[in-house]
């Protein structure tokens, strides 16, 4: 009994072994006490703090990833519209088609499992032999490549990515493309659908006006964002915010019910309107197109319109442009050939579609057509900056209507000789003469006379030191002289005065001239007017209020009529618009940098000039010099004639009626009635009441049957209506005859006798010559054709 | 009177026994016997130390209540559990009263009577450690054990819930053995024959049976139990500094070399544990999605948690993502759900029972009944380091549980039997003299 329950009760033995035995056991256990319930416990706050505390936002985040799924919901993007209304820019839903290659690696595996099973076991009668793994990739592999029109070999290498659950074939392909894969995933040979092909819902940009205002609406990146232009800038606007449903999902991916869910509803993207009017935008890209082609511009050539009111940017060009839909292409046939060649000159190597040079080049050429000369590139702007020096002039009061200058063809300014365009001089002129004829030792008197520190002073107050903060990408900066620099002699003045020796960018500078012209108001020019939601409300729209009054408005007044005397007789005269007031100034100035010869030439324009409406600044960067066009190589000579075809477009566009008077009458248009099926005598009186006096007919009928122009065409009230009694209309074709080089009176009489009627635009001067006809010299075309005539005087005189 | 009557076979001294002389003495006896049981019962029944009682409880219905929020999404979504949101917390339940009551039961036995137990625990460990290892025709290729996750550590009657690993038993044998063996040897232990040999022999017999088994971190604890023993229990302290090293290079090698972990490779041991260990974010996206996932997942729950938590039933790893949630990674839930507060104020009743637990053996009335709480202490602060560690990527994975918190009846109902023990212990611990 005592031997199984001992008895505890007995006092412990306090023999010395025991003592010391225990003592042991007392001292070790508190070494394990300090060592496990302290020590230890101190090692796992730390890591826990480390965890919970220092690295609590990157766990939390990471954990917040895997345990919600959000299901994006897309927000559609807002249009880019034009001050009409038309749209430049939308968005349309697109399928981007994918595949899902690890599925169809498994189910090429399950098939060829499929196969063999059935090899083994035999085949029934009439049961065919069910398709090898391969065999369905090479289905798909040429089905696909050919409805998407891509290589096989892109399907097979995609296909080759078997860890891969999502690998994009074609990306936003057209509805009626994603039908036949949709009709291919549901219709095909393997009698089942279709494993591993899939369609997503993305959307696509479209640009109904193809390569219209590129430079300034851009373009989106692959995955739909703004990459360029107004598409970049305005990217936050446009894009909306796309919704989300988040939701708690457990480790399997499955939605736990009551756990949090939370909505972020989607909200569509804004438009915008811009300034921009496609049919005045579509004028001046023709307008340029047709100058820089004329005359072989190396550089290309821009252009900017604007209301001088409010310095709406109406139209801006640049060229060479591009086809927004295809920004990453290749436009113009030029620079196409130019890449063609690169790959003939260093042949790709074995494997590979292009050389290492096409592609280089090929990046250079992208950078060159994105490139908006207009806003990103400086230049010298040579005389069209006179206007600012005029302006400037008048409102110190150091000029007036009356100041006289005398030229000599050169002026010395601390010791350097500046010649003037004219080197056997001017002589005495009175202001406007002075700024018809350009005359630099006029303008450099006008610069003196205003003084270093207070032209310095209007250059600022123009805006010209810092950028106009212009709603465009990649506006570039001035460069001018320091303060300091300036004021510490004249030569930089006298060359400032006639526009040279300083870069500014073409808005920098019509945003000044808009200044000078518009009674002297300076705005920021912009090209978006408002944002409009989704229900079409204006959310925001642009506060036109002027930065400053730079001039005064009598100042004003007086330099549109210099400029207006420049187009009416001075330099400018190609510039002219019959019926209409133009004010102008030509520019022609030599380019830094490049080669010694490369030359901007410019024209600056608007129109009316007692009350302008529009304002135009031209630039084309060194066009092919006179002994290749025959023409002497000046802003007035190459730029101004097409500035006038443009004025011409767009002043009756815009609802400016042109007043003709009685010089000008033998110039004037009408719109031609239609007469057919009257009587020969009710043709006559109508076509009288029209303003057209000048007829014949042909034929004996009683009743006419046919006319040349036909209703509704617009030509010169002098010209001759064929009114085609009974008689068939003649549909021989005729060669248009040259009649470039000569007067009106004379190109009307031959083209009249060619069967042709003459339309004349631009200069109406006494000695102005054909420069350019819309119908070149031997092409054939049916009689009675309208030949558009461009007059002009080319002078053999830099402006 | 009656006439007397004599017995016929009882006498006393040689002189027969009336009848009624036999019963009174019968009586007396009786009588004696009762009285010394009550005095030996009486001895062992001082109170019980009721902080070290109070944190026990305190900690147990911390761990149910975690365990219920941790386990539920998982037995939710088990089919094979009937998806009973509450199965695992049920069990845990009945093993909790189970193990209640067994641990009143001893904490009111005369620990004393362990000491008769001592070989007989011993050799019952013994021969269950080596039932489970014998080779056989079952599908883990053992004759006995059953498995789970692939480890065939457990015995018991299959396809039911009423198994157990005999490790849980072996430590609990090896306390008892141990200190009964070595509140024996008193200054003996210092001794290599007497002290370290016999000792360690026994102590690697079990470690290395425990670790073909394979239960690396089973291995890992019975040899932790056994050495913080026999360190308390006097052995050289030249042997102490040799074991440390030794353990040091063995923890070297196995942290920061892979040699240990390609030597148990055939035992199905993981060669990029240490990998997962060191950068469990880096590597592969295979690497992350099965070999690092479980400590990528508990290092998720853990920081989402914050400073604190995102409250009780909320943890979002629970629901699929974090395996084991209910079991060797139940802290991480309670660490997301409770945050560094609640982690923290739970570490410290951990702490502080286990501060209690040795400051009992230091006071307990004898050595042996100081071993036995230094054998159930340890065991109590290795599971608890080891298992915090690992969630918290202190230290490579290796499979402990939380005493308290993580799902298992068996080794709750154990755990509560050595907290009886220690109770038992506390209850003849001298009152200390007034001053």
């Amino acid at each position: 009994m005592t031997k199984k329950n001992p008895q505890p009760a007995k006092p412990a033995k306090t023999s010395n072994s025991a003592r010391l035995a225990k003592l042991v056991i007392q001292r070790r256990t508190l070494a394990l006490l300090l060592l496990f319930g302290v020590a230890s416990f101190l090692a796992l706050f730390a890591r826990a703090y480390d965890l919970t505390i220092r690295q609590h936002d990157q766990l939390q985040d990471d954990a917040s990833i895997q345990q919600t799924r959000s299901t994006v919901i897309s927000a559609s993007r807002g249009s880019i519209l034009d001050r009409n209304g038309v749209t430049l820019a939308v968005s349309a839903s697109a399928d981007t088609v994918f595949l899902d290659p690890n599925a169809i690696s498994k189910y090429a595996d399950e098939l060829d499992k499929k196969r063999a099973q059935k090899l083994v076991d035999g085949l029934k009668d009439g049961e065919k032999l069910p398709m090898s793994g391969q065999e369905y990739k090479d289905l798909l592999a040429a089905r696909l490549s050919e409805i998407l029109d891509i290589e096989p070999r892109k399907v097979y290498d995609e296909m080759a990515k078997t860890n891969w659950r999502y690998a994009v074939l074609s990306r936003r392909v057209e509805k009626e493309v994603s039908d036949q894969v949709r009709e291919f995933i549901t219709d095909n040979d393997t009698g089942a659908n279709l494993q591993g092909v899939h369609l997503e819902a993305d959307s696509k940009r479209y640009y109904p006006r193809s390569s219209l205002a590129s430079h300034a609406i851009g373009f989106l990146d692959g995955d739909n964002h703004g990459a360029y232009g107004l598409e970049a800038l305005y990217e936050e606007e446009l894009e909306g915010s796309t919704g989300l449903t988040v939701t708690a999902t457990d480790g399997s991916g499955s939605e736990i019910m009551f756990q949090y869910e939370q909505y972020y509803d989607a909200e569509d993207g804004h438009s915008i309107v811009t300034t921009i009017d496609s049919t005045i935008q579509y004028y001046l890209e023709r307008g340029i197109a047709d100058m820089t082609s004329q005359f072989g511009a190396k550089n290309g050539a821009c252009g900017i319109v604007l209301d001088p009111k409010t310095c709406a940017i109406l139209a801006i060009c640049s060229t060479p442009d591009y086809d927004l839909n295809a920004p990453r292409e290749i436009y113009t046939q030029k620079l196409k050939d130019q890449l063609a060649s690169a790959d003939e000159e260093n042949p790709p190597e074995e494997g590979r579609e292009h050389s290492d040079a096409y592609r280089t080049l090929l990046g250079e050429l992208q950078n060159l057509q994105w490139r908006n000369k207009a806003v990103n590139d400086g230049y010298e702007p040579g005389s069209t900056f006179k206007t600012l020096t005029l302006a400037m002039a008048i409102e110190e009061g150091v000029a007036n209507r009356n100041s006289s200058y005398y030229c000599g063809g050169s002026v010395t300014i601390e010791n350097e000789p500046i010649s003037c365009s004219n080197k056997n001089g001017h002589g005495s002129q009175v202001l406007r003469e002075a700024v018809g004829h350009s005359c630099n030792p006029a303008f450099i008197r006008m610069g003196l006379d205003i003084g270093r520190s207070t032209f310095y002073d209007y250059l600022e107050e123009f805006g010209l030191m810092a950028p106009t903060g212009v709603d465009l990408q990649g506006e570039g900066a001035s460069v001018f002289t320091s303060r300091k620099e300036f004021e510490s002699h004249d030569i930089d003045l006298a060359c400032y005065a006639f526009g040279q020796n300083f870069i500014v960018t073409p808005i920098q500078l019509i945003a000044a001239q808009a200044a000078c012209i518009n009674g002297g108001y300076l705005y920021q020019p912009y090209v978006v007017e408002k944002e409009l939601d989704a229900e079409g409300n204006v959310v925001r729209q642009h506060d036109s209020t002027p930065i400053r009054q730079v001039v005064s408005e009598e100042t004003s007044a007086l330099v549109r009529e210099c400029l207006e005397y420049v187009v009416s007789d001075g330099g400018g005269k190609n510039g002219q618009v019959a019926g209409y007031r133009i004010g102008g100034k030509t520019g022609t100035a030599d380019k830094r940098g490049g080669e010694e010869t490369d030359v901007i030439v410019s024209f600056l324009a608007f129109a009316p000039a007692d009350d302008p409406q529009v304002i135009m600044l031209l630039t084309m960067d060194t066009p092919a010099r006179q002994n290749v066009t025959g023409v002497f190589t000046s802003g007035g000579n190459y730029v101004a004639p097409t500035a006038s075809r443009i004025m011409a477009d767009i002043l009756p566009y815009l609802g400016i009626a042109p007043q003709y008077d009685e010089d000008m009458l033998a110039t004037a248009e009408g719109s031609v009635p239609y007469v057919v099926g009257m009587s020969r005598d009710e043709a006559v009186a109508r076509l009288e009441s029209y303003g057209f006096s000048s007829y014949r007919t042909v034929g004996g009928g009683e009743t006419v049957t046919d006319q040349t122009p036909d209703g509704g065409a617009i030509v010169p009230t002098g010209a001759e209506i064929i009114l085609y009694m009974g008689e068939e209309k003649s549909g021989e074709q005729r060669a248009v005859p040259n009649v470039v080089g000569m007067s009106a009176d004379e190109a009307n009489r031959a083209l009249v006798n060619a069967g042709f009627i003459m339309k004349a635009t631009g200069s109406s001067s006494s000695g102005a010559k054909v420069i350019n006809q819309s119908l070149a010299s031997g092409v054939e075309a049916a009689a009675g054709t309208v030949v558009t005539v461009q007059m002009g005087t080319m002078s053999n005189i830099a402006d | 009177m009656a006439q007397k009557k004599i017995h016929p076979v009882k006498t006393r001294n040689g002189i027969p026994l009336t009848r009624e002389e036999y019963r009174q003495l019968k009586k007396q006896k009786e009588r004696e016997d009762r009285r010394k049981r009550q005095e030996a019962w009486e001895a062992a029944r001082g109170p019980l130390d009721l902080p070290f009682l109070l944190l026990a409880l305190l900690l147990l219905g911390v761990g149910l209540i975690m365990l219920l929020s941790a386990s539920f999404p998982s037995a939710q979504s088990n089919a094979r559990l009937g998806n009973d949101a509450l199965y695992y917390f049920k069990r845990q339940v009945i093993f909790a009263g189970l193990g209640l009551f067994a641990m009143f039961w001893v904490s009111k036995i005369n620990y004393e009577r362990f000491r008769g137990l001592a070989r007989l625990a011993l050799i019952v460990s013994f021969v269950l450690l080596i039932l489970v290892v014998i080779p056989g025709p079952n599908k883990y290729g053992r004759l006995l054990a059953l498995g789970e996750n692939g480890a065939a550590r457990w015995l018991g009657i299959p396809s039911t819930s009423l198994t157990f690993q005999p490790s849980e038993v072996a430590k609990m044998g090896l306390i008892v053995y141990f200190a009964e063996s070595i509140s024996k040897k008193r200054e003996k232990m210092k001794t290599f024959r007497e002290g370290f040999l016999p000792h360690v022999t026994i102590l690697l017999a079990m470690f290395v049976l425990t670790l073909i088994e394979p239960h690396f971190s089973g291995a890992l604890l019975i040899f932790g139990i056994g050495a913080a023993m026999l360190v308390v229990g006097g052995i050289h302290w030249g042997w102490v500094a040799a074991g440390s090293g030794a353990v040091g290079v063995a923890a070297y090698l196995l942290f920061f070399t892979e040699i240990i972990d390609k030597i148990f490779h055939f035992l199905n041991y993981n060669a990029t544990r240490l990998q997962v260990w060191r950068d469990p974010f880096g590597g592969d996206l295979a690497f992350r999605r099965d070999d690092a996932w479980q400590t990528i997942q508990s290092l998720y729950a853990i920081g989402s948690g914050g400073l604190l938590g995102v409250g009780l039933g909320k943890s979002r790893q629970k629901f699929g993502y974090l395996p084991e949630s209910q079991n060797d990674y139940i802290f991480a839930i309670v660490m997301e759900e409770l945050g560094l507060v609640g982690g923290t104020l739970i570490m410290m009743l951990f702490s502080l029972l286990i501060i209690r637990g040795f400051w009992l053996a230091i006071h307990a009335r004898d050595r042996f009944g100081s071993l036995l709480i230094v054998g159930v202490t340890t065991q109590i602060a290795l599971q608890t380091f080891l298992n915090i560690a690992v969630v918290t990527n202190f230290m490579p994975s290796t499979g402990i549980s939380l005493p308290f918190f993580s799902s298992g009846g068996t080794a709750l109902a154990i755990q509560l039997v050595e907290i009886g023990i220690v109770l038992s212990v506390s209850r003849q611990i001298p009152a200390p003299k007034a001053r």
